[in-house]
């Protein structure tokens, strides 16, 4: 019993590392620039088939050194041409929140059918990070959880980093607080937006590569994670990225707990009830500012 | 539209695309009401309608109750259900009401196919096949009886059309118009928002929920399918295509949507794949939907010598 819930703690913490950095990832850009993407959930997947196309396809050198070194500038382009041909044509009209919202969800639609058109409507599972356990006492750990759990660990602080020490970085928070402010100091706002939307698609195509590993590649789970996401980064507050780092393992763990109690099918219905009761207390969010 | 059944009344398939187009039309003008009118960014319109669908299924099939009444319990539980969202998501700020309504969306699937909702008679992954039909003044309506659920489909169809326009034109609908201006003049006048915005969600969930028991018992069967995202977006492209907050344009988004919706019916799974990216093409090229076209065509004849770019300037000035 006492193993068994260390166990599940265990595989808590693992899920809320990487909920974090997607969720991390979508509180960016709902923070910088107001854009609600509901196509979040669908990159997830795609990072799970790029890596699945560069390993088990093309069988590349390097495994898992070589996907990530390719995925960051892929997705960067991705997430930049994204913004820059969907998103910004439609921030001149009035209503363009809700135009952005219906867009986003029929890019998803679109992008889940064509996962399922290329690479067949069948599960497909990736190599793990690392092979073997490592043992402590009576408990069994998976290397590959080890690695998982530090790998986005250290991405989450690589863009901490990012976000805190360099130009760019400065400048997407700058537009996060007041964008007229940073207008007038001669910060490009378009750009900005383009770059922020690029670094949360390589947030979540990393979040991908690694959950993948763990959950198998679904042409339709996209929405899934989405919703995740979304629960986190509004359980956290809206645009409060420690907020959002701090729900991602709270519901990390109620969500291996339930599963792990009540059964996988009790998971959701335990998040949207926690989120319920949690907004009606505090309609900002655990960290959200009003 | 009335008299149509006299020339198609043989040709079923064009009979199911018609009663399917009015039944759609009122689950979209709701939507409109809800989004256009009362600014309400709600994403849960398709998880009343399967609500209502599934409430009247299961009252009619478990406890043996009259469709008739079936339908319109249906359409109070769905109701009930939607002042029960409410009541925690319209003091939130939009982008949550979008989240925390399609949250909800999300969770009837694992609902209505777990444990749950077994116990109160869904029929789990399998839905529930036998809906009897609905039975009125010794007539049945159902997909067997197509001219006949065809005029009641109709009837109440112009009966709840009424009724939303009524509300749009009403003292109701000006309150939204000045809350949607601006939330703090409506306040100074005394319009509450969240009252409002309650009173709103009830009514249209109660509409919704009420033709989604009507669909219910016009198929006959019912499965978490109705819960897929390409019904969702379904639904959305008649928005887009009537345009959002321009009442009678979302009846014929309505119309043309469920025509082509139909017709690409042979495509298969590449049918969504064609659906999302229409979504995309159409909101980034129409941009108030069909009406929006018009009164543009409209407006470029009437306009003779004002040259709108110095108008706006103008008001800018000011």
């Amino acid at each position: 019993m006492f193993l068994e819930i260390i166990d599940v703690s265990v595989s808590g913490l693992i899920n809320g590392s990487i909920y974090s950095l997607m969720a991390v990832g979508l509180t960016l850009v709902y923070g910088v620039t107001k854009a609600f993407n509901f196509a979040y959930g669908s990159f997830y997947i795609f990072g799970g088939y790029f890596a699945w196309i560069l390993l088990v396809q093309l069988g590349i050198t390097g495994g898992y050194f070589s996907v990530f070194f390719a995925a960051v500038p892929v997705f960067f382009l991705v997430g930049y041409m994204l913004e820059k041909i969907l998103i910004s044509p439609l921030r001149k009209y009035d209503d363009w929140e809700m135009k952005v919202m219906m867009l986003t969800l029929g890019l998803a639609l679109f992008m889940d059918f064509a996962f399922q058109a290329v690479f067949g409507p069948r599960v497909k599972s990736l190599p793990g990070l690392l092979e073997g356990t490592i043992e402590i006492g009576e408990m069994v750990l998976f290397q590959q959880d080890i690695g998982i759990f530090v790998l986005s660990i250290s991405c989450m602080l690589g863009f901490g980093w990012v976000l805190n020490n360099t130009r760019t970085g400065m400048a997407v928070q700058a537009v996060a607080q007041n964008p007229m402010g940073a207008q007038i100091v001669g910060i490009p706002k378009n750009s900005i937006f383009a770059a922020t939307f690029a670094i949360s698609t390589i947030m979540v195509g990393l979040g991908g590569i690694l959950l993948c590993q763990k959950n198998l590649i679904d042409p339709m789970g996209g929405t899934n994670i989405m919703i995740k996401a979304w629960v986190i980064t509004a359980f956290g507050g809206m645009g409060s990225i420690r907020g959002s780092l701090y729900a991602a393992f709270i519901l990390g763990m109620l969500e291996a707990f339930v599963g792990w109690y009540f059964g996988m099918i009790h998971v959701q219905i335990a998040t949207l009830t926690l989120l319920l009761v949690t907004l009606a207390i505090r309609p900002q969010g655990l960290m959200g500012r009003e | 539209m009335g008299a149509l059944p006299l020339f198609f009344g043989g040709t079923d398939y064009i009979m199911n695309i018609l009663i399917m187009i009015l039944i759609w039309a009122v689950v979209a003008s709701c939507w409109d009401v809800i989004m256009g009118f009362a600014g309400i960014f709600s994403f849960g319109q398709v998880s009343f309608y399967v609500i209502g669908a599934y409430s009247s299924a299961i009252l009619s099939v478990s406890l043996n109750i009259p469709p008739l009444f079936s339908i319109i319990l249906a359409g109070i539980i769905t109701g009930i259900f939607g002042v029960l969202v409410g009541l925690p998501c319209l003091r939130l700020a939009g982008p949550y009401v979008a989240l925390v309504t399609f949250a909800v969306h999300m969770t009837l699937v694992p609902f209505l196919r777990g444990p749950l909702g077994r116990a109160i008679g869904s029929g789990g992954s399998q839905g529930i096949l036998t809906i009897p039909p609905i039975e009125l003044l010794g007539l049945s309506f159902s997909s067997d009886h197509l001219v006949s659920f065809f005029y009641l489909t109709l009837f109440l169809t112009i009966v709840f059309t009424l009724i939303l326009v009524m509300v749009i034109k009403s003292y109701w609908g000006t309150a939204f118009l000045v809350l949607k201006d601006s939330e703090n003049l409506a306040a100074s006048l005394g319009i509450s928002a969240f009252k409002y915005k309650l009173m709103v969600f009830a009514l249209t969930s109660f509409i919704t929920g009420l033709f989604g028991a009507l669909y219910a018992h016009y198929v006959g069967m019912l499965s978490t399918k109705m819960l897929s995202m390409d019904v969702f977006t379904i639904l959305m492209i008649m928005m887009v295509i009537g345009g959002i907050g321009k009442y009678p344009g979302v009846v014929i988004g309505a119309v043309i949507t469920v025509t082509v919706n139909q017709l690409l019916a042979p495509l298969g799974m590449y049918r969504p794949l064609i659906m999302g990216a229409i979504v995309i093409i159409l909101v980034l090229f129409l941009r108030d939907g069909v009406i929006g076209l018009i009164d543009r065509l409209i407006s470029s004849q009437k306009k003779v010598s004002v040259d709108e770019n110095s108008l706006k300037f103008v008001s800018k000035e000011e």
